[in-house]
């Protein structure tokens, strides 16, 4: 994704000079882009980035589940020091006009009782709930108090829900992949993503016209769990409420990918969110609305299989 | 069963013959009658998740699924009759204010049965419900398939500003929540939000008195310890339930009545005067006024309850 995006910056015309940053060098050297090698939890960055003298900084390496492996603590130092550390080094950098953040829409959560589409102002209406979700909280107030105090820097909070698409593995892609999917009994949540393509143009966009605040980022609309999950052509065992953790946990052994506390209660209670102000004010208009965004991504996924067509079976 | 082994005979044929199984399926279904067909491959499209939800999770197809129940409920169960439903808009934003009672929401499926026999040029409303029904499985899952969505002011806003014609009920809980004893006694319509709503977004809105939706459930206590324990607003116990088990939720044969009244306009106020707390207490309490005068003339119209 990082590079990707270092990529789509450096060929378009509006930006002479991108530099990325980031602990390991990219796999593919990156052509005309300049690489900082760095930690972005060590105060050294402090001094290189005023070095490079930019003018807008993205911060688009927020953690959203940890990989096998990773403590949650250091998810937790990646996710806050980092972007602490990253704040601490733009406000050592006189040139810098905009910063642009990669947030998430998991600050909202997955409530029963929530309204249908979230918009930018309704980010604490519950309670934190998950780790994940109070490390999205603090990064927000890190980066409300910096906007507070550099009123000359424009400072973007995107809030991504969660992507999809065929290159992309996510607890999403990973989830439908499984061989047997888990649903909640008797729960159809409404999902909402957006695709990896929109994902990429929406934070272009953002870099190119950014506005104050916080930005939705998402494929309009809705699509239902069990529409999604028989669009891709997935069996699916629906396991009752308080035995949820409890089997997902045991199906890990037999190759389930593991579901974290805030996907689980994604899958039970959904989330979706108001998309007005990333189409009026960054003047985004993603390209996939959410159902679509499923299909494209079990399309070329499965090589070919159009969804839910049933041509050659003529009934 | 004759249809399926004649269909099984025809797979059976087919596999003999040397076909793939797709084509034999394909082979043998085309000598069933043409219903089963149709709702054989309206089958298989839906279980291929190929079918259609708005955003907001209203499925036609489902609607269409469990109409023959409603239709028996309507028809032959409580004996509907609906009159007015010429007040109802037939394009645009509207908002429908009822009383409501029954403790699960039969009172708006017959509402939006009603309109859709009765009105020239139907659709379906979408209503608001207490938001705790959305915590409870399967039951949510029904409700939002209906057009059903969570009792906020941000969704009655989001949905009348895409001219969807929406209805509420502002009595809430303590209207399905009240004693047999005060039937048909309106409640409190909380703080006037729904005229807000319709002020903010200058939508009509039609007043709607439902009879009969009282006697469903004749509440005649409560358990309010089982009532914390399931995190409900209330645990009401009838002279059926929960003695009977899940028989109890079967309701009683009431009859019903069903009357749109005429629209009150809201447009010309402007959109500033949601801001006026007195306008919009007046408002309601007048609402509120002609819903309860329109029940009472609708059970002295109906005569006995249950004959």
């Amino acid at each position: 994704m990082g590079a990707a995006l270092a990529r789509r910056l450096q060929a378009h015309p509006d930006f002479d000079y991108v530099a990325g940053l980031d602990a390991r060098r990219p796999q593919q050297p990156l052509e005309g882009v300049d690489f900082i090698e760095a930690d972005i939890r060590n105060p050294v960055i402090a001094t290189l980035i005023p070095q490079a003298e930019v003018d807008t900084v993205v911060h688009n390496q927020i953690i959203r589940r940890p990989t096998p492996g990773m403590s949650s603590r250091s998810m937790h130092d990646i996710n806050v020091i980092g972007s602490l550390q990253l704040l601490t080094a733009c406000e050592r950098s006189p040139d810098i006009s905009s910063i642009v953040i990669r947030g998430s829409a998991g600050i909202y959560g997955s409530e029963p009782h929530a309204p249908q589409f979230f918009d930018e102002e309704m980010a604490r209406l519950y309670p934190l709930r998950s780790r994940f979700q109070r490390d999205v909280g603090e990064i927000e107030n890190l980066f409300e108090t910096y906007a507070r105090r550099h009123p000359d820097t424009v400072c973007t909070m995107l809030r991504y829900q969660p992507a999809i698409g065929p290159t992309l593995e996510t607890q999403v892609t990973r989830y439908l992949s499984a061989p047997l999917v888990p649903t909640y009994l008797g729960f159809d949540p409404r999902m909402q993503f957006v695709h990896e393509e929109d994902a990429l143009d929406a934070l272009v966009a953002a870099v190119r016209r950014p506005v104050r605040g916080a930005v939705n980022v998402a494929g309009p609309g809705s699509i239902g769990l069990t529409r999604m999950i028989r669009t891709a052509g997935r069996p699916s065992v629906p396991v009752a409420g308080p035995l949820f953790a409890t089997v997902a946990t045991a199906m890990r052994r037999v190759g389930l990918p593991e579901l974290s506390e805030d996907f689980r209660r994604l899958l039970r209670y959904g989330r979706a969110v108001d998309t007005e102000r990333l189409t009026d004010e960054v003047g985004f208009t993603p390209r996939y609305e959410t159902p679509a965004a499923v299909q494209d991504y079990v399309r070329r996924r499965s090589g070919g299989r159009v969804p839910g067509s049933l041509s050659g079976m003529r009934v | 069963m004759a249809l399926a082994s004649v269909f099984l005979r025809g797979l059976r044929g087919g596999l003999d013959a040397g076909l793939e199984l797709p084509e034999a399926v394909a082979r043998s279904a085309a000598e069933l009658p043409r219903g089963t067909r149709e709702r054989a491959g309206a089958a298989m499209r839906r279980l291929a998740g190929d079918y259609q939800e708005d955003e907001w999770g209203f499925d036609a197809d489902f609607v269409e699924a469990v109409e023959p129940f409603f239709d028996f409920l309507y028809d032959r169960w409580w004996r509907v009759k609906t009159t007015g439903v010429e007040n109802v808009p037939a394009h645009g934003r509207a908002l429908l204010a009822a009383n409501h009672a029954g403790i699960m929401p039969w009172d708006a499926t017959m509402m939006s049965i009603g309109l859709m026999r009765e009105h020239p040029l139907p659709r379906q409303p979408r209503f608001l419900v207490l938001d705790w029904a959305f915590d409870l499985p399967y039951v949510s899952v029904a409700i939002r398939r209906m057009g059903g969505v969570v009792a906020s002011p941000h969704n009655a806003v989001r949905l009348l500003e895409s001219d969807q014609l929406v209805a509420v009920f502002p009595e809430g809980v303590k209207g399905t929540g009240k004693p047999y004893a005060e039937r048909y006694r309106l409640q409190r319509f909380g703080r006037g939000g729904f005229v807000e709503i319709a002020l903010r977004t200058g939508a009509p809105i039609v007043p709607v008195a439902v009879v009969g939706s009282e006697e469903i459930y004749p509440k005649l206590g409560e358990a309010p310890l089982l009532a914390r324990a399931l995190g409900a607003p209330y645990f009401p116990l009838t002279p059926t339930f929960p003695w009977l088990g899940p028989l109890g939720a079967v309701p009683l044969p009431s009859k019903w009545r069903i009357e749109f009244c005429n629209p009150i306009e809201t447009a010309s106020l402007g959109s500033d005067a949601a801001e006026d707390r007195a306008l919009v207490l007046e408002l309601s309490e007048r609402m509120r006024d002609i819903i309860q005068r329109k029940v009472l003339e609708n059970v002295v119209a109906r005569g006995s309850a249950f004959l």
